[in-house]
């Protein structure tokens, strides 16, 4: 299949969901420990100062019930999906915008969504996507909401069939 | 001109950097192990792909560079994430950020930082990240917006 031709175009309100995840507690601490790790960039992890991600009494200090996850961690949610879609081209060229309207509590389920809202012939082939983003929590309320434009070189659908493990036998007849 | 002091004392139109750097394999394969960002692209490859994201993070490297006393009294809270991608970046790539605070503004009682960071190629300055970035400096008090 020629990468410039994919042969499927998603429909407008077509949605593409991510499989539902906890925002523990330790993935809010994984996050907090990457800033001052990737500031530092020395090969080792390093720990950060308490934050309103990781500490529930310096949060509480600042007026909130108790830590939030850091509102990236959504957008990377985000991220994660389109690039499980379309690709590690997905933003080469493209754009992601996320605005945090509600705080993401320790435990709170969340699903990462896409939704087309247009699609249109890239100039230099493929697809062009404009898409709605937003993380919701079990109940269906929406804590991350955004939008972003994506390229497509391959077919979604493929993607999204894609196994995460094979099966079979060496050798076998 | 704000800078020199505190990250919270930064105001309209004050300039971060410009500072040089580049991306280890390792804090690009740290990052994406945080974030459970497990693609080929990210976490199989000597040249890592640099998850647009991370461009985020550099935020704090000019905060480091042109705030050093600090954060101030209080805890930002992140409000918007928005960046435009013209190419993709990798890891050991040599890199040019520059900050610049487009707006500090005031709604609902809150103090907002709006500081737009331009991320290039350091060898030929070609574009790679536009990015816009927004926060309250502080939860307190409280509004009718909830962030995180």
């Amino acid at each position: 299949m020629s990468a410039a031709q994919p042969a499927e175009r998603l429909q407008p309100g077509t949605e593409l969901r991510a499989p539902p995840r906890r925002m523990t507690r330790e993935r809010m601490r994984w996050y907090v420990d990457l800033l001052p790790t990737v500031e530092a960039d020395d090969g080792r992890v390093h720990h950060d100062v308490p934050t309103i991600h990781d500490d529930d009494d310096f949060a509480r200090s600042q007026g909130l019930p108790g830590i939030i996850a850091d509102g990236m961690l959504s957008t990377n949610w985000l991220l994660s999906l389109l690039m499980d879609a379309f690709g590690e081209n997905a933003l080469s060229p493209g754009s992601l915008r996320t605005r945090y309207i509600a705080p993401v509590f320790e435990d709170v389920v969340i699903t990462a969504v896409a939704r087309v809202a247009s699609v249109t012939e890239a100039p230099a082939g493929g697809l062009r996507y404009a898409l709605e983003l937003w993380c919701e929590d079990a109940e269906g309320r929406k804590l991350t909401v955004g939008d972003a434009s994506v390229q497509a070189d391959e077919p979604v659908s493929a993607r999204a069939r894609m196994p995460r493990f094979l099966i079979g036998a060496r050798g076998a007849a | 001109m704000a800078t020199g002091r505190y990250t919270s004392d930064l105001d309209t139109g004050d300039v971060l950097g410009p500072v040089e750097f580049a991306l280890s394999t390792f804090v690009v394969r740290e990052y994406c192990h945080g974030n459970e960002m497990h693609h080929t692209w990210f976490q199989e490859t000597d040249r890592p792909m640099v998850p647009p994201t991370l461009v985020h993070l550099q935020k704090l490297r000019l905060y480091t560079h042109s705030c050093p006393a600090g954060t101030g009294p209080t805890a930002r809270v992140h409000v918007e994430y928005d960046a435009t991608c013209h190419e993709a970046v990798f890891a050991g790539q040599p890199l040019r950020a520059t900050g610049r605070v487009a707006q500090r503004y005031e709604k609902r009682g809150r103090t907002y930082v709006q500081i737009e960071i331009d991320l290039r190629a350091a060898e030929d300055d070609r574009p790679l990240i536009t990015y816009r970035d927004t926060v309250i400096i502080s939860y307190k008090p409280a509004g009718a917006e909830t962030v995180a």
